[in-house]
């Protein structure tokens, strides 16, 4: 096939491309170590026991844990014993900054984890898949005076699975069981200064509501947040290296509306994946900034699929356009064999993406983890794009061993030809093979990481021993945008580099962290 | 839970005692000079912006500089207050079982000595004061926390940035600020009770669990956030029993090259102490007999075949069969609701002879 650019480039020229955004690659590095402070930052609240007291509760009245008109509190639960205060009338309260701090817009997306201090009592156990039912509100107001404003109400029924790793003994009473972390709320945006939630736990003895669960002590939250400093600087970013890239693929499209010939579906493949990476850079976040936008965060996550569901039909016409044997690809709907996995999987990672994040856009508080049918419905979803990922995994192995076997093939009549030709191929051939194992490891790297972190993604894993492969693949991920094609270096990795450090320097800020 | 209070009478023993008591640094809680009187104070419900925190200050023995902290921040002598609490309770609970059982009496003459037991109070009330200090940070109690030492920038600019630190970090330096602990003096005596003081510190540190979690694109651990948790001042009590059990004696030993006095273990000479462990100089009294130091294990209830032994020094048990009224078959529901009925059962109840 008629090469179009990197073919044609000389060894110099390449190198110099190479070295040129090797250090492209390490200056976002330096940025995204030295300025750029952790992407994300986790906060504690522990919720203050505020007492009820009004009679009827017509209005909604929102309960402050601190500060100017604070509510009633009580310290313990024995306390609200000796009182006779009851259930219905105890409220949590937590209040979202803590003290002297406000929220912003940079910080992007606020989501809250959910935790139960639950003691252990010989006659007050935790009973087998109970469920906590919660009655939560959320209020905001951008000034300290003002009235709070609802923004979202509802009853969450959240499942605690909980353990008690000693004996259940009386002489262990009082000590904590080990609960799971509860997802809770998830906003994706953060346009208000301070945020209020209050929390009840209604008991509801006909019903069976909150009955079985245990003496709560207390309720923790954490909130994670991404810091205004990396948005500052990740937006920045962005916005310098979406012009640059749209100016390659502009000038890489002129280039091949040159050539005589009509361009080829590699080329057309290239620009796609081209315009999905610009789709993904284009700093509309921006906006978010200025405007209440919540969809942004689901919105990210659609560009991102695009973005990667490009990338992987990129590796697979990529393979397919190189097997030189004698039959007449050229069109996309040969690959639909290898493709059509691709689309599904990640049409089921969208439905299950509109399931959770797109349902939060009403309702904050929604998490399909939360119910029974919403797991498994959940972890249905990920395993057909799981199965997908394998499926694709295994065509793109086949096609590039296909291509291997037929390389060699064709080295064989090489002694044949001239020098000077002989050696000119034998370069392509070396180059197109290191490219290609470049290619293929990052694209297992990627698709291993994807099962892995769905795989967590099912049970909120702990520790912090996941670092290393998460880093690697990150790497892969950018290395790959590094060295895929034969063809089309120049453009491929540019754009990619483009998405590369945003990757990258996303690690790099985690590192810095750590 | 509220602790059972000694009687009054008691209190103002503790009073004079502790006037007496000469200590030389500036210690807080259980090691203090305070006679814990303000410990069952009415809690919360002061007037929010009022200088209630000011009275609650002035009622604590603090030293000046103590103080100053302390009227700087509205939130910290609840704070204090609480870690109080939390020592005692957590001190009374590790110690029910053994001879000295954490009786306020002869609390001060046990700190003026460098027993095991004086090691013990030094370090569970430092970890108190740190567990505490970190919740009442994360409770939205106390207005200077995290952000307040960020180098540099402003408070409200690094919060935006997000350059703050954990609640945890700024707690123990704080601590450290408080207690006085900036430097050390060369006395043997000194450096031991900050040695322990240490101890608790770090004991509460090394039980920090680690948490993550996944938030990247729906929901994959492409993006994670990790942080650190406090684990139940229940456990970091259990962890320090555990180091008073294993404490270590020590000697004062001359660093030839420094010329500067540390403390050494016995058998490991040269070697400096390992940091986690309790440190003392003295043997302990055996607590049997009413003493300066303890009110005696006479008219202490105990287990007959596991703790009768010990705890009454060889002296022997009374045992009288005694009806007590338990309440069974609870009915408990999620606060505040509990339907209990009374059974009566006859117990032997075990107490240690009086001498």
């Amino acid at each position: 096939m008629a090469g179009a650019i990197i073919e044609n480039m000389s060894t110099k020229k390449l190198v110099i491309m190479g070295v040129t955004l090797l250090l492209f690659q390490a200056f976002a590095f330096m940025v995204g170590g030295l300025i750029a402070p952790s992407p994300t930052t986790a906060v504690h609240y522990l919720a203050m026991k505020c007492v009820d007291t009004t009679k009827h509760r017509e209005e909604t009245k929102w309960f402050m844990p601190w500060g100017p008109n604070q509510c009633d509190k009580i310290q313990n639960f024995e306390e609200a014993m000796a009182k006779k205060i009851e259930a219905n009338n105890i409220v949590f309260a937590v209040h979202i900054p803590l003290p002297n701090k406000e929220m912003s817009p940079w910080f992007q997306f606020m989501l809250v984890i959910l935790q139960f201090d639950i003691a252990f009592k010989m006659y007050n156990q935790i009973e087998d898949g109970s469920l906590a039912t919660i009655d939560v509100g959320l209020a905001y107001r951008d000034d300290t005076v003002s009235e709070w404003t609802e923004m979202a109400h509802s009853f969450e029924q959240r499942k605690l699975s909980c353990n008690f790793t000693t004996a259940k003994t009386f002489e262990n009473e009082g000590r904590y069981y080990e609960c799971d972390l509860l997802p809770f709320m998830e906003v994706g945006s953060v346009a208000h200064k301070y945020y209020l939630l209050n929390i009840r736990l209604p008991v509801n003895e006909r019903k069976k509501v909150n009955v079985g669960i245990g003496e709560i002590k207390d309720i923790r939250l954490v909130s994670i947040h991404q810091n205004g400093g990396f948005t500052k600087v990740w937006f920045a970013m962005k916005t310098f290296l979406t012009p640059s890239i749209l100016i390659i693929m502009i000038w890489y499209w002129r280039r091949i509306l040159m050539m005589s010939r009509p361009p080829v579906l590699l080329e057309k493949v290239i620009l796609a994946l081209g315009i999905s990476m610009t789709f993904i850079n284009i700093p509309v976040e921006w906006f978010s900034v200025g405007f209440n936008w919540t969809w942004m965060l689901l919105f990210g996550d659609i560009r991102q699929g695009i973005f990667y569901s490009m990338l992987l039909s990129f590796w697979i016409i990529f393979c397919g356009e190189h097997l030189m044997d004698q039959t007449e690809r050229n069109r996309f709907s040969v690959y639909w064999k290898q493709v059509g996995p691709i689309v599904f999987g990640s049409f089921c990672l969208f439905i299950f993406d509109m399931c959770e994040r797109g349902v939060q856009l009403t309702n904050p508080f929604y998490s399909i983890w939360a119910s029974d049918v919403g797991t498994e419905l959940a972890m249905a979803f990920i395993i057909v794009a799981g199965i997908c990922a394998c499926l694709y995994f295994l065509f793109l192995c086949f096609m590039v061993f296909q291509v291997f076997r037929n390389i060699s093939g064709k080295r064989t009549s090489l002694p044949a030809m001239s020098k000077a030709r002989r050696l000119h191929y034998e370069g392509l051939i070396f180059r197109f093979k290191f490219l290609m194992l470049v290619t293929l490891a990052c694209a297992a790297m990627t698709v291993i990481f994807f099962i892995i972190s769905q795989v967590n993604e099912g049970h909120w894993h702990w520790g912090g021993a996941h670092g290393a492969d998460e880093h690697s693949s990150g790497q892969c991920i950018t290395g790959d945008n590094g060295g895929n094609s034969g063809e089309d270096i120049q453009l491929t990795t540019t754009i990619t580099h483009v998405d590369g450090p945003t990757e990258i320097y996303k690690m790099t800020g985690k590192e810095a962290q750590e | 839970m509220r602790s059972r209070l000694p009687q009054t009478a008691c209190l103002l023993r503790l009073v004079a005692l502790c006037i007496l008591l000469s200590n030389t640094a500036a210690y807080f809680g259980l090691t203090g000079r305070e006679p814990l009187v303000f410990l069952p104070g009415p809690f919360s419900n002061e007037p929010p912006t009022g200088k209630a925190h000011l009275k609650q200050c002035e009622q604590m023995s603090l030293t000046r500089r103590q103080k100053r902290l302390c009227r700087r921040e509205p939130g910290l002598a609840e704070a204090l207050r609480e870690s109080v609490r939390l020592s005692l309770v957590e001190c009374r609970y590790q110690f029910r079982n053994e001879r000295w059982n954490c009786s306020l009496e002869g609390r001060g003459s046990l700190l003026k000595r460098a027993f095991k037991e004086t090691a013990f109070l030094l370090a569970v009330s430092s970890a108190a004061l740190t567990h505490a200090l970190a919740k009442a940070c994360s409770s939205g109690r106390m207005e200077r926390c995290t952000c307040d030492d960020s180098p540099g920038i402003q408070h409200r600019e690094a919060w935006q940035w997000g350059v703050c630190g954990d609640n945890l970090k700024y707690s123990t330096k704080f601590i450290k600020k408080f207690l006085g602990q900036k430097k050390v003096s060369k006395d043997l005596r000194a450096q031991i009770d900050a040695h322990n003081t240490n101890v608790g510190i770090r004991a509460v540190k090394s039980g920090l669990k680690t948490t993550c979690k996944c938030h990247g694109v729906s929901g994959s651990c492409a993006v994670r956030t990790c942080w650190k948790q406090l684990s139940p001042f229940k456990d970091t009590g259990r962890l320090l029993k555990y180091r008073y059990d294993t404490a270590v004696r020590v000697l004062s030993v001359t660093n030839e090259a420094t010329g500067e006095t540390e403390l050494a273990g016995p058998r490991r000479h040269g070697q400096s102490l390992r940091t986690t462990d309790l440190v003392f100089l003295e043997d302990s009294p055996s607590f049997c007999r009413p003493s300066r130091y303890s009110p005696g294990t006479g008219g202490r209830s105990c287990a007959k075949d596991t703790s009768c032994q010990s705890l009454c020094c060889g002296r022997g048990y009374n045992t009288a069969m005694r009806l007590t009224s338990l309440s069974c078959h609870c009915q408990v529901r999620w606060c505040c609701h509990v339907e209990c009925q009374t059974c009566v059962r006859e117990e032997e109840v075990y107490t240690c002879k009086n001498a």
